[in-house]
């Protein structure tokens, strides 16, 4: 089964992406803060991470960047999730190493279909 | 020192006594020669009545051949001192008695025979000849001769008084005239004075003093005359010159006061500025704030809809489906302040491609569908035949015409709503219209007055009643002004309203000064499109087709593209144009990808820029090796291709200010390939996720 990282502070919009991803199919990990996003992905190793950009203390370029100077997360895609419409956050989320993007609220059928294409890309590298 | 160098009071005594000397000695030679001649003449009358004397003395002793009594009777001349020599001669000549003043030498010239009667000058002397006669019969010839020595003694003498006298009047002359001179020369002097005064001291008050009425009289006058002017003008100018100092100190505190007003401006500005900033980031975290939540409603309730399809009840799902509408329209609401905040901060973009009119109305129309009916609106739309296609922003011309029908939808009930679009050329320009006319609720005269301001509704009831945020105007106001374009309305309360929007057929953004591929022999092989305020890729590859597609995909990200089909003309764009990152394509005809890179990273100008290996030979490491920053193998993937650039972007964009410079070029050929990107300031790209609405 597809395991999909989950990395999200609010707990409304974590349990609402959880619940749908589940439904597609995916297994879900979750999150609550940069920290346990390093830890989890590490030990969990998933197929794919979903980070949004906006948390505390650590935030989720510094996340990724981490994520993909390790050599053994190195290769997880992420999708980072963003409620700035401002391209310099995007910017700054490609430049930390983020595969994708997507803002929020998040069209889950929009979100859906790049975290398709990420493992697809994935599989194909 | 030559003559006329000579200072005026000595030329002067000079002329005076040239002048007078030569009159004095003139007339005592005239005096002098009269005098000898008439003394002359006396002597000869002299000699001659001594001679006439003597010749009837001895005229008895001649004609008895007395010879001592002859000789005695010349001998009477010895008192005569200046007789030198008495000769009678007889009638034939001879030599009859004599006396000589000096007995001893006889004189060598004495005439060996008598001669005619009468007087002649010899040399120093004076002779006479004089017959002697008795009775009438010629006894004889007298002969006197004089050295004249009283004339000789006269003229000496003469000469010396004259001489004395000349002497003693030419003194008294220098004396004179010495006394003299200074009548004229004295005042010459004193101007001269004066005029050394005053160009040494430069004081125009001292004046010459006038000492006759004479031509050096008016001299001075003209003298002083030109002094007071010189003075007067001295002192005008002064004057001009302290008005002048006042006048520049007035104004550099002027100046020092603007000075400081700029500064108050420019702290007033920075504080403004500041202020705008504030709002922006206020705008920018308040929508960050407001999605969280949103995103929260707006996915359960799809996720309850999705779940309530398969178990809950028709009408649950119709309650979901209410709250995620509600939801989008205010993610649409919280989108158009973002809008609004992004115009005023001059960031909106516009993203001009060339579009089918009658098929962005018709999608329009059919999106509306359902506002239409909500309140039983007719729709009639009439496109005229002439109608084609558009170069604009169809985003905004869409959300334009979306807002103008809507809100025709939403005031109108049980009426018509009509839509009518045509072309007309205005000043050599192609606009298009686009007309939205409703029959419902129309607006008042002081309603218009507001009507495209932000935050204000016709009327605060109606947004009770209807709803919104009375935004959706002032941004098409504002989408309409970023085109050029022009929007009316006319209105008549209860009766319905009429929206006319124009806008150029051909949107332009202000040209700036294109910049062409120069010396390219196939134009359509050079696209260049090069906007101020952007940056510049350049795309080489000799395929068309790649050329194309690049362009468009790169003129995507918010870049200009400059595209060429051979390696030489890349190296030399690249020169000229200094692109932040350049894509090269390996197989090319002539020059090579491979040496073109060699040649770029070999150029201390070029070698700086970033170059992205994007070809069909798999030859990575050769690629990386010659200094390429990355490399794609065709055919290339996009995503990647858009992540690389943005990474480039990136580095460059850490470095740059954020600029309020008004755009905006665009240029040359890009039309032809259907769409072209441009943006009005700042290097933002736009945001789908934004401009996608309801």
């Amino acid at each position: 089964m597809t395991k999909i990282l989950l990395v999200e502070d609010n707990e409304m919009n974590r349990d609402m992406l959880s619940r749908r991803l589940q439904r597609r199919g995916y297994s879900v990990v979750i999150a609550h803060d940069g920290e346990q996003a390093l830890s989890l992905a590490a030990t969990e190793i998933p197929d794919l991470i979903l980070m949004d950009i906006s948390l505390p203390v650590m935030d989720g370029c510094e996340v990724t960047r981490r994520l993909k100077a390790d050599k053994k997360t190195r290769h997880i895609p992420v999708i980072a999730l963003t409620a700035h419409a401002l391209v310099t956050d995007r910017v700054k989320a490609m430049n930390a190493g983020c595969d994708d993007y997507d803002t929020k609220p998040v069209e889950f059928i929009r979100l859906s279909d790049k975290i398709h294409n990420c493992l697809l890309e994935k599989k194909a590298r | 020192m030559s003559l006329q160098n000579l200072s005026i009071r000595r030329k002067l005594i000079l002329i005076t006594m040239l002048t007078s000397s030569i009159a004095l000695l003139l007339s005592s030679a005239s005096f002098l020669i009269y005098d000898l001649i008439s003394f002359r003449h006396l002597l000869t009358q002299d000699l001659t009545t001594q001679a006439e004397i003597i010749g009837y003395n001895s005229a008895a002793a001649m004609a008895f051949k007395d010879e001592p009594a002859a000789t005695a009777t010349l001998s009477a001349l010895m008192v005569k001192g200046d007789i030198v020599a008495a000769v009678l001669y007889s009638p034939d000549g001879q030599m009859f008695a004599q006396y000589f003043r000096n007995d001893k030498t006889l004189p060598a010239f004495l005439p060996s025979r008598s001669q005619e009667k009468g007087y002649r000058f010899e040399g120093r002397y004076l002779e006479v000849w004089h017959d002697v006669t008795l009775n009438g019969e010629r006894l004889g010839t007298l002969f006197l001769q004089s050295d004249m020595r009283q004339w000789s003694t006269r003229a000496k003498r003469y000469a010396s008084i004259c001489l004395v006298f000349v002497l003693i009047s030419g003194f008294l002359a220098f004396l004179v005239s010495s006394k003299l001179q200074k009548v004229i020369s004295g005042p010459i002097v004193h101007l001269e004075d004066t005029m050394r005064m005053v160009s040494a001291h430069k004081n125009y008050e001292v004046r010459a003093v006038k000492a006759y009425a004479d031509e050096i009289g008016s001299l001075i006058d003209g003298f002083n005359t030109m002094l007071s002017d010189i003075q007067h003008r001295d002192t005008a100018l002064r004057g001009a010159n302290e008005e002048l100092q006042t006048r520049t100190r007035e104004l550099e505190e002027e100046i020092s006061h603007r000075k400081q007003a700029q500064d108050e401006l420019l702290k007033a500005k920075y504080v403004a500025e500041e202020a705008s900033r504030a709002k922006s980031t206020f705008l920018a975290n308040m929508s960050h704030e407001l999605r969280t939540p949103l995103n929260a409603i707006i996915g359960y309730s799809e996720m309850l809809e999705e779940e309530a399809h398969d178990s809950a009840t028709v009408e649950t799902v119709q309650d979901l489906q209410k709250i995620r509408s509600a939801g989008k329209h205010l993610l649409a609401l919280i989108n158009d302040v973002l809008d609004l905040s992004k115009i005023e901060a001059g960031k909106m973009s516009l993203h001009l491609e060339t579009f089918d009119v009658s098929g962005m109305i018709e999608e329009i129309v059919t999106t509306l569908q359902p506002a239409i009916e909500k309140n039983r609106n007719t729709l009639r739309v009439h496109l005229a035949e002439d109608v084609g296609m558009m170069q604009a922003d169809i985003t905004k011309v869409r959300q334009i015409l979306f807002n103008l029908l809507s809100n025709a939808c939403k005031f109108t009930d049980h009426g018509t709503i009509s839509v009518d679009v045509d072309q007309s050329t205005e000043q050599g320009q192609d606009w298009l219209r686009f007309r939205v006319t409703d029959t419902g609720i129309g607006i008042s005269a002081k309603q218009k007055e507001n009507l495209f301001q932000e935050f204000v509704q016709a009327d605060t009831s109606i947004a009770r009643k209807y709803g919104g945020t009375g935004l959706g105007l002032a941004i098409t106001h504002r989408f309409v002004q970023l085109m050029k374009g022009r929007i009316g309305v006319e209105s008549q309360p209860g009766e319905g309203s009429s929206f006319t929007v124009h806008i150029p057929a051909q949107v332009k953004l202000e040209a700036v000064g294109p910049v062409q591929a120069e010396g390219d022999s196939d134009a359509s092989d050079a696209i260049v499109e090069v906007r101020t305020g952007r940056d510049t890729i350049l795309v080489i590859d000799d395929d068309a087709a790649v050329r194309e597609l690049m362009s468009r995909f790169v003129g995507k990200l918010g870049f200009n593209v400059l595209t060429v089909a051979s390696g030489e003309e890349g190296l030399r764009l690249a020169k000229q144009v200094r692109p932040v990152l350049i894509t090269l394509d390996v197989v090319m005809p002539g020059c090579d990808g491979w040496s073109v890179l060699s040649k770029m990273k070999a150029d201390s100008e070029l070698s700086k820029i970033p170059v992205i290996m994007v070809t069909i030979v798999d030859n990575e490491p050769r690629g990386l090796d010659l200094g390429a920053s990355n490399y794609l193998i065709k055919p290339v993937d996009r995503e990647r291709l858009a992540v690389l650039i943005e990474k480039h972007r990136l580095n460059r964009f850490t470095t740059i200010t954020r600029t309020n410079a008004v755009p905006v070029s665009r240029l040359s050929h890009g039309h032809k390939h259907g769409k072209v990107d441009v943006e009005v300031s700042g290097r933002e790209s736009h945001d789908k996720n934004l401009t996608s609405r309801r």
